[in-house]
């Protein structure tokens, strides 16, 4: 069994963000990175069929300029046999379709039964690529899963609804599946894992090795502009020292009538 | 915008509020609008539909659509777009909005956005408003070309309140074979923890840093406050508290009449369990944090010496 993981590198949770003078994006040259955290559910899975069919090879890819290698070695160092990496300056700010349509580049020649991913991207928070990605693969998908029972030539998946309601469905392979947080419990690499990942294979694809042009990743989405949300009213916020703002909540309380 | 097609859905028997959310949205940017019902034996809705202003209904009515399937809905609403050319096709973004608009917007190869909370028209192309990083920013994105395909936030308008003489329409050839197989919708078995009839509830986030937190941190303030603890995704996920805590479109859906939020940025998934409590409090050490939006009194500071601070004086003024 193949199965492909695809990657996104995203701002670390705690990385304080600003905007970048163009207005465009964020300032992304002093923050740390991270693997977007849907996917780290995604790798967990992949590996989780490893571990019990040692046959399985998990290939990771991910677009990016050259800071995602550490997330890539990350992956290998998780356990993953091989990582891909896509970049071309023409990807920079691009949309959720010209994303998939250059992993499917890669995943045409990869040829996975399986593709995982996540969900959503902590930082455009879209939810396409998969389902997009899908699409061009000419597999089917199931998004939000929160569990995956290999059984034979297909595989059944629960996908997460609103309210904690699951949908189980049934889903032949080759396809698509996009992780929910949570769906497992994330290992961390090994100091071992480390070692052998610095071993392992990491090639590193341009637009013309994967038989596109910029045309064909041009962004059909463009981001204009991003900006801090307007403030509404907002919060009331209590000021004071500890002890002063103590007395103002317990008084919000009381007025409230439950104290 | 010429003309916009809208892809109904329906919840328990009926229209999802959400969808009449999208006619408000889709009236909003004028023209035509045109709407899409898919399921079997749904021509009531549909109906009800084009009565309450979604126009023209089409309705993909097949056996084979009874449940929600990627191949069943994407050839309905594939056959939809081919026979009416919309330039806009708008879809609620709900499980079945985010499986879909992708894969629809492959087929028809051209561009998508999602979870969007505002749509303007501007020369040729629509620009949506939406946010990015899990709501700490807005993001204008400019869809070009057409076809487009935008799914829209629940709850980002107002459900279309008018009514419509409106019309059905069938739509054939929406049966066939389908790679996706609907076995059935599991219900979480009801936890022993059910937030939705507390009075107050006390809720902890990421903030806690660790799950040990809980219980010396948070627990001591839930306590004093004769109130029952809650907590975010973020928790949950991390395997620090049992599902049976998450408030959230994911878990519990609350209104209790004092919402205390502890280090809980508020990410929107949050945000829908908790924002009809009657009155919240926040607590977290970003100023910016989403969550100072929809509390009533926010405390910015260091949790770890807020909270003890807050035990303290509820515990005095209870004269304990």
């Amino acid at each position: 069994m193949k199965i492909l993981v695809c990657l996104k590198q995203v701002p670390h949770k705690d990385a304080r963000l600003e905007l970048a003078a163009d207005g465009k994006w964020i300032q992304d040259a002093n923050i740390k990175f991270e693997i977007n955290d849907y996917d780290n559910y995604a790798l967990e899975e992949a590996l989780r069929v490893k571990d019990k069919d040692a046959a399985t090879e998990v290939v990771v890819v991910c677009i990016g300029p050259d800071r995602v290698q550490q997330s890539l070695r990350t992956a290998l160092g998780m356990g993953a046999d091989r990582a891909v990496q896509i970049w071309d300056d023409a990807l920079a700010g691009t949309d959720s379709l010209a994303a998939a349509k250059a992993i499917a580049a890669v995943a045409k020649s990869e040829k996975p039964d399986l593709v995982l991913m996540g969900l959503m991207s902590d930082d455009t928070n879209y939810a396409l690529t998969g389902p997009i990605l899908a699409q061009l693969l000419g597999v089917p998908h199931a998004t939000g899963i929160v569990s995956a029972k290999l059984d034979g030539g297909q595989v059944e998946v629960e996908r997460e609804l609103e309210g904690g309601a699951l949908e189980v469905v049934k889903v032949p392979l080759p396809c698509l599946l996009t992780a929910q947080t949570g769906m497992n419990e994330v290992r961390y690499a090994s100091l071992k894992g480390i070692m052998q990942a610095k071993k392992k294979p990491l090639d590193k694809k341009a637009l013309g090795d994967l038989g596109l042009d910029k045309g064909a990743v041009a962004a059909r989405a463009k981001i204009e502009k991003i900006y801090t949300p307007p403030k509404g009213a907002g919060a009331e916020i209590l000021s004071g020292s500890k002890d002063e703002i103590a007395q103002k909540f317990v008084g919000k309380v009381k007025e409230l009538g439950l104290l | 915008m010429a003309k916009t097609l809208i892809v109904g859905e329906i919840q328990k028997g009926a229209l999802r509020e959400s969808t009449l959310e999208l006619v408000t949205a889709a009236r909003k940017l004028g023209g035509e609008v045109v709407s899409l019902v898919i399921g079997s034996g749904v021509g009531a809705q549909a109906e009800d539909l084009a009565k309450k202003g979604g126009g023209k209904v089409l309705l993909a009515d097949d056996a084979s659509l009874a449940n929600y399937n990627l191949d069943g809905w994407t050839r309905a609403i594939k056959r939809a777009v081919d026979a009416e050319k919309p330039d806009l096709v708008l879809i609620s973004n709900t499980p079945i909005g985010w499986d879909i608009a992708g894969a629809l917007a492959a087929q028809l190869d051209c561009a998508v956005a999602s979870d969007v909370i505002r749509l303007e028209t501007e020369g040729a192309d629509l620009v949506c408003t939406r946010r990015m990083f899990n709501a700490k920013f807005d993001a204008r994105v400019r869809l070009s070309g057409t076809p487009r395909v935008v799914t829209m936030q629940p709850g980002a308008s107002e459900a279309y309140a008018g009514s419509d003489a409106g019309s059905v329409a069938k739509l054939d050839g929406v049966g066939g074979q389908n790679r996706t197989q609907f076995v059935e919708i599991r219900v979480a078995p009801a936890g022993g923890h059910d937030l939705t009839k507390a009075e107050i509830i006390v809720s902890g986030g990421r903030g806690l840093q660790k799950p040990e937190n809980f219980e010396a941190v948070l627990k001591p303030l839930v306590e004093a406050l004769g109130a029952q603890m809650g907590a975010s995704r973020p928790v949950v996920d991390a395997g620090w508290l049992p599902h049976e805590y998450q408030v959230g479109s994911s878990g519990q859906i609350v209104s209790p009449k004092l919402y205390v939020a502890v280090g809980i940025s508020g990410a929107i998934q949050h945000l829908v369990g908790m924002k009809n409590s009657n009155f919240i409090i926040a607590i977290n050490k970003d100023a910016d944090a989403p969550i100072f939006e929809v509390a009533d009194v926010g405390i910015v500071g260091d949790l770890f010496e807020v909270v003890p601070a807050l035990v303290n004086a509820v515990k005095t003024a209870k004269g304990g």
